[in-house]
């Protein structure tokens, strides 16, 4: 794929940067935005995506210990003493399953396995969406296929995972090799995919500094939009308007890898309840049975993933700082935007604060090699939301084997930058015709995040 | 590790000056100076780091995995033979095997958390439901089988579950011949499952270095998952108080705050205040770079701290074998005391001598260790 790439220059703004930021800095003093503004922590252990915001006090601090027993719960089958609901379809059995000590899963799905961590998408191309303006469902399916049941049920489908390596090098001539998923899908029964179903695999991300991201406000989402790239530098970037089932109303998406969902409480119902079978009061199910969780649990996880801490970026070596510029230069901040800001939310800890996640949460055309063809509301198959950044160098700390981008597919950083396409093209492509001192800094940069 | 005065937050910014903001933080950061994992007044002794991982982490794992084959064995001649002597063989056999693993709980960081072996072995609470039905079903039970059966069906208390019964008193003669398939199958699970555990810390994990590797040359050039020294003596600390939260706050506060027996962890062979202490021993082995059930020994973040604040090291020390004393003067089987307000106030105490240890963790000891 990135084997591929033309060549092109880099537009080198250092000095410029250099020479303007001495004027803004004035003196030695170090500035910093701290990570997750109030919300961050510090440590570089593999519990760093599972602390508790600093200042949770008092009940919030009761209600996040809550929320973090419920993340942590096993659901069984059935009316069992403790955790039953399950299923009778399931991808996973708990949170933190799939969402590895609050961070990423690896990208494991299989029959074989007592449960799968990564899950399949699927929609057809025509017919009548399941929410207003969002993916068509396959009959008796749905848009999520479970491919684990609990005892003496069939799951809904077979679903083998494998890997095909692609070639490739540096400019400099160092080769590469990049992974590329394949699926096996084989539903109930042994019945092939419907024709035309389109498919498409995610990795579990991380949780963590959810409410932050929740919290910006709408009209910074939009100001930072230019769907039609007005201004001409190559980068469009759209919000996704998407149904919001808790609210009853479209709004702006924000979360899932393609900003498909609105806010952190229906990420988490849906999730319950696509991912788990377990029925909530904010997602009941269609048969009109009691929820298998009270609507408050459902609440305190939500509570809980909105008021986890951010790790705080190491201070950074010259070779690491030589990165931030690079990553500047290179193009990657334009959409990775590193600074973002919270206006009002309910919660008063994520209001008006200045953080670093490095995501403007907009939609954009990655190009054919990561398209997953499969359209969710406004955001194409072609397209997705920039994820955000912060924490990416504890990403092996948290969890050996993690893979990056919306599937798992990359296993490294490297890997990740050279699958971008599209209107990233030109920053990948910076970066694969780099010298291999610069790719390294780049790399000490992220580390350090 | 990170300093305060690089993390100041910088006022309001227009969101024109981002770029700005982005190309100065470099800068900024890199004035600041020095911080990057290996400054000269920080954690740096590799041997700490080192011998955690080879006279801790690696021993423990291969005793458990030893002790899960003994476990297999014994399973096996119980199904030859369903006498109460072959019983009692696989019952010791199965409290043998617990005694590595509560300890290992100290650290449950690398491959046994992102694999899923962990829930793999020590799910709870169990899906008796299912399990029962797994019981009634033509189904052939193989180690492949329950592979592929939820974590909540096998594992360390499904076996205990079959060996004890419901309320601890199974005899041989109750024992089924579906329920000796059942366990056979299930101890080979979990000897599969213990072998990689320790396979993964010893030998090549995920087509690349053992997990020893990675953690034992923390600070190395190109070593992603622990950059710096203190990254991996970080992960000792936050192990030694995570499991201290998880016992005073988790395995006795779930149950006892709802007088709920249901939720009592080892409840069917009234292991549970065994399985308390073992983990408390799991802090102190971390603690002090040892694992006697081994013979294992090396340097430690102890004699670190003993160097500089030999005071602060008896304390650790004291509030390490005063946990353990708190927990076992409450009466067992935990899941009874629990019912008993007679009880209340010895293991309100089991916790507060808990929280008293991870206080002194996460206070004073991890600022000494990795400063403030």
């Amino acid at each position: 794929v990135a084997a591929a790439r033309g060549g092109g220059g880099v537009a080198w703004l250092g000095a410029a940067a250099i020479a303007a930021c001495v004027l803004a800095c004035g003196d030695d003093r170090a500035v910093d935005v701290p990570a997750g503004g109030a919300l961050t922590v510090f440590d570089r252990s593999s519990n760093a995506f599972s602390l508790p915001a600093p200042g949770l006090a008092g009940t919030d601090f009761d209600r996040h210990v809550q929320g973090d027993a419920a993340f942590d719960q096993t659901f069984v089958t059935g009316d069992a003493p403790v955790g039953g609901g399950l299923g009778p379809l399931f991808n996973n059995t708990s949170c933190v399953a799939c969402h590895n000590r609050d961070g990423r899963g690896l990208a494991a799905i299989s029959p074989d396995r007592a449960s799968s961590v990564a899950l399949v998408r699927v929609s057809l191309p025509d017919g009548e969406p399941g929410a207003p303006g969002g993916p068509v469902p396959l009959p008796e399916v749905g848009t999520q296929l479970q491919d684990h049941a609990v005892f003496g049920q069939q799951p809904e489908a077979r679903i083998e995972l494998t890997w095909a390596l692609l070639d490739g090098a540096y400019a400099d001539g160092e080769p590469f090799q990049l992974r590329l998923p394949g699926l096996d899908v084989e539903l109930a029964g042994g019945a092939p995919l419907p024709p035309g179903t389109m498919t498409s695999l995610r990795q579990p991300p991380a949780v963590f500094g959810l409410g932050l991201l929740e919290a910006i406000p709408d009209d910074a989402l939009l100001a930072a939009a230019d769907p039609d790239d007005a201004d001409g530098d190559g980068i469009s970037g759209r919000v996704n308007q998407v149904w919001d089932g808790l609210a009853q109303q479209t709004r702006i998406g924000r979360f899932g890898a393609k900003a498909n969902t609105a806010s952190v409480r229906e990420q988490v119902a849906g999730a319950y309840f696509h991912d788990m079978g377990i029925t909530t009061p904010l997602v009941p199910g269609d048969d009109g049975a009691a929820p298998d969780l009270p609507g408050d649990d459902v609440e305190a996880t939500a509570f809980y993933v909105a008021t986890l801490g951010v790790p705080a970026r190491l201070a950074l070596s010259p070779e690491a700082a030589r990165g931030e510029l690079l990553f500047e230069q290179m193009g990657c901040a334009s959409c990775h935007t590193p600074v973002q800001y919270s206006g009002d939310h309910e919660l008063a800890l994520l209001r008006d604060q200045t953080f670093a996640p490095y995501t403007d949460l907009l939609l954009h055309d990655m190009g054919d090699a990561l398209a997953d063809g499969r359209p969710d509301f406004e955001a194409d198959g072609r397209e997705w939301r920039t994820p955000p950044l912060w924490g990416l160098g504890l990403v092996q700390t948290v969890l050996p084997g993690a893979g990056y981008l919306h599937d798992g597919r990359a296993r490294t950083p490297a890997e990740a930058i050279l699958w971008h396409g599209g209107e990233a093209d030109a920053a990948a492509e910076h970066f694969r015709t780099a010298s291999a001192a610069e790719r390294a800094a780049l790399l000490a940069f992220l580390a350090a995040l | 590790l990170l300093k305060e005065s690089c993390m100041k937050p910088l006022p309001s910014l227009a969101p024109l000056s981002i770029s700005l903001v982005a190309t100065c933080l470099g800068l900024a950061a890199a004035a600041c100076g020095g911080d990057s994992g290996d400054g000269d007044d920080g954690f740096a002794e590799p041997a700490v780091v080192e011998d955690f991982a080879d006279q801790v982490v690696v021993p423990t794992y291969e005793l458990l995995a030893e002790r899960t084959a003994l476990l297999d064995v014994a399973v096996e001649a119980l199904a030859e033979e369903p006498t109460p002597v072959g019983l009692t063989a696989a019952q010791d056999a199965w409290v043998a095997m617990r005694e590595p693993w509560e300890q290992s709980e100290s650290f449950l960081f690398g491959p046994v958390d992102a694999e899923g072996w962990d829930p793999a072995m020590d799910s709870w609470p169990l899906n008796t439901n299912d399990l029962e039905a797994v019981l009634e079903s033509d189904d052939e039970l193989t180690q492949a089988y329950v592979a592929a059966l939820p974590e909540t069906q096998k594992g360390f208390h499904a076996v205990e579950f079959l060996l004890w019964g419901e309320d601890g008193a199974k005899t041989s003669d109750e024992i089924t011949p579906r329920e000796l398939e059942y366990l056979g199958a299930l101890t080979d699970e979990l000897v599969s499952v213990t072998d990689q555990l320790a396979t993964s810390w010893t030998e090549a994990y995920q087509g690349g270095a053992s997990y020893r590797e990675r953690f034992a040359t923390a600070g190395a050039d190109g070593n992603t998952a622990y950059p710096s020294l203190e990254a991996a003596v970080q992960e000792i600390l936050v192990g030694m108080s995570g499991i201290c939260d998880e016992v005073a706050n988790g395995k006795i506060a779930g149950p006892f705050d709802a007088r709920d027996p249901n939720l009592v962890e080892s409840q069917y062979n009234f292991n549970s205040l065994i399985d308390f202490a073992d983990n408390i021993r799991g802090v102190r082995n971390a603690y002090t770079g040892s694992m006697p059930l081994a013979g294992t020994e090396g340097a430690s973040v102890s004699a670190y701290v003993a160097a500089r604040d030999p005071e602060l090291d008896e304390h650790v020390r004291a509030h390490i074998d005063e946990a353990i004393a708190a927990i076992g003067a409450i009466p067992s089987p935990f899941r009874d005391a629990i019912l008993d307000e007679a009880n209340d106030d010895v293991i309100i105490a089991a916790q507060e001598a808990i929280r008293h240890l991870q206080e002194t963790i996460d206070g004073e000891l991890t600022t000494l260790v990795l400063g403030s």
